[in-house]
């Protein structure tokens, strides 16, 4: 959303008469740290990045900060009529500012060229107790390019499954908060001169949204969902930008993912392990049973084949479950002397 | 408002497609390739494909570049950089969890 009305110095931390050179400067070592794409998924580094960013844009421009300081927060205002006004100027007459003034603005500035990172934003995740939040949206097409300016930002976001969910595929539904045009200033930001009191100057205003996102079976942690047309609303009837969903997978309890493969580690008896015996294997779709072989070592693994994740193109990788033999800390007189008799009768010597 | 939405899952994109995507010329996505600040994708086809998370990757380089004054080749390694942090973060949360 628009960002809080704040002194522009205060925000660069640097003095009212601070060369350009200073401002830049400041600008720089605020961005290394606040810049988003350093900051993937903290949104208080995004607010202030974004408030950086809008100080930085008018500071850096000798016009504009010159109406700056001389009017304040007000100067667009200023800036969007003919003329600086009169005295006494309440700021009410001043026309809106032309569609795409904002942008032609930001596109004559040399060097660092403005995005805003304050048009969408993503909120809670509903349903299947997922995460889903938004960790910054990109800049559209808005830059150049004829055909493409006005298209809505792209926005990326990451979406967190559980390998079950990756496995399967299924139907979620995202809900997040989409920036539409602002019904009140249609997207300028001003209205009768003034910042538009509906989004605050923004251009911009933030609507729940659902959007159901059927998830084939079979992606991957860092996958890359385009939904397209999902993106930040375009100005002037221009498509909206598309949405990027960035695949996260959740650590299985269970299993670990190696490719399309899955690996698992069982603990078997010591006499299970010398014996041979049948036990029960969690897989991905439910327990198997599985035979142990005779004289199966620790760490020694059985390939359970066709029981991995599904493949995005069909077929199935494999389960490899590591054997472990596990030992028991208590036991009772009975085995106890049991494993008297086998230490008594057994030639068995692991260490020659 | 509900939206069904089909998508299109990491199909290799072509170079042109990736520079129209990100507004940038065929040949500065080349070169980034060539010096292996982007990864590729044989297709069996002439020239090799992008996966689709290369434009996110590019247009992060784009904005780095321009937000913090670095060439591409720096914007790589903070990517990357930034990428092995998170790893790590996400794993230090999965221990930090209580043990079942």
């Amino acid at each position: 959303m628009a960002a809080a009305n704040k002194d522009y110095y205060e925000v660069l931390g640097v003095k009212r008469d601070a060369a350009d050179e200073e401002i830049k400067k400041a600008y720089r070592k605020l961005a290394r740290k606040f810049h988003p794409d350093l900051n993937p998924g903290d949104k208080t580094a995004e607010e202030q990045f974004k408030r950086l960013q809008e100080a930085y844009d008018v500071l850096s421009n000798a016009e504009n900060r010159k109406l700056y300081d001389q009017y304040g927060e007000n100067w667009r205002a200023v800036k969007a009529g003919a003329g600086p006004p009169p005295p006494g100027w309440t700021g009410a007459q001043q026309g809106a500012p032309p569609p795409g003034w904002d942008e032609a603005q930001r596109g004559s500035r040399p060097g660092a060229g403005g995005f805003d990172f304050g048009d969408f934003d993503l909120g809670g995740f509903s349903g299947g107790g997922g995460r889903f939040d938004i960790f910054e949206d990109l800049f559209g097409g808005a830059r150049g390019r004829g055909p493409r300016s006005g298209r809505g930002r792209d926005v990326e976001a990451e979406l967190e499954l559980t390998l079950e969910e990756a496995h399967r595929g299924g139907r979620r539904t995202l809900q997040m908060q989409a920036a539409e045009i602002c019904p009140t200033c249609n997207g300028s930001g001003m209205k009768d001169g003034n910042t538009c009191p509906t989004c605050d100057g923004a251009g911009q205003v933030l609507r729940p949204k659902n959007i159901e996102v059927n998830i084939p079976a079979g992606v991957r942690d860092g996958s890359t969902i385009r939904l397209a047309g999902q993106g930040g609303a375009g100005s002037n009837g221009s498509e909206p930008g598309d949405l990027y969903l960035h695949i996260r997978l959740r650590a299985h309890p269970v299993f670990t993912v190696k490719g399309d493969d899955l690996e698992t580690e069982l603990s078997i008896a010591p006499w299970e392990a010398v014996l041979g015996a049948k036990v029960e294997a969690p897989t991905i779709d439910g327990k198997v049973e599985v035979s142990v072989p005779a004289g199966t070592k620790t760490g020694q693994r059985l390939r359970l084949r066709g029981q991995g994740l599904n493949k995005r193109k069909g077929g199935r990788g494999d389960e490899y479950v590591r054997l472990k033999i596990a030992v028991p800390q208590q036991v009772s007189p009975e085995e106890r002397r049991l494993y008297e008799e086998l230490q008594r009768v057994s030639r068995f010597n692991p260490r020659s | 408002m509900m939206w069904t939405s089909d998508f299109d899952l990491d199909e290799p994109l072509t170079f042109d497609v990736v520079a129209e995507t990100i507004g940038a010329k065929r040949s500065l996505v080349m070169r980034l390739a060539q010096h292996g600040l982007i990864e590729t994708v044989d297709a069996g086809t002439d020239e090799p494909r992008l996966p689709r998370r290369v434009v996110v990757r590019l247009r992060r380089m784009q904005r780095l570049r321009r937000d913090l004054g670095v060439n591409f080749a720096g914007a790589a390694v903070i990517l990357d950089l930034v990428q092995r942090i998170e790893q790590l973060n996400r794993e230090l949360a999965e221990m930090r969890l209580p043990e079942k």
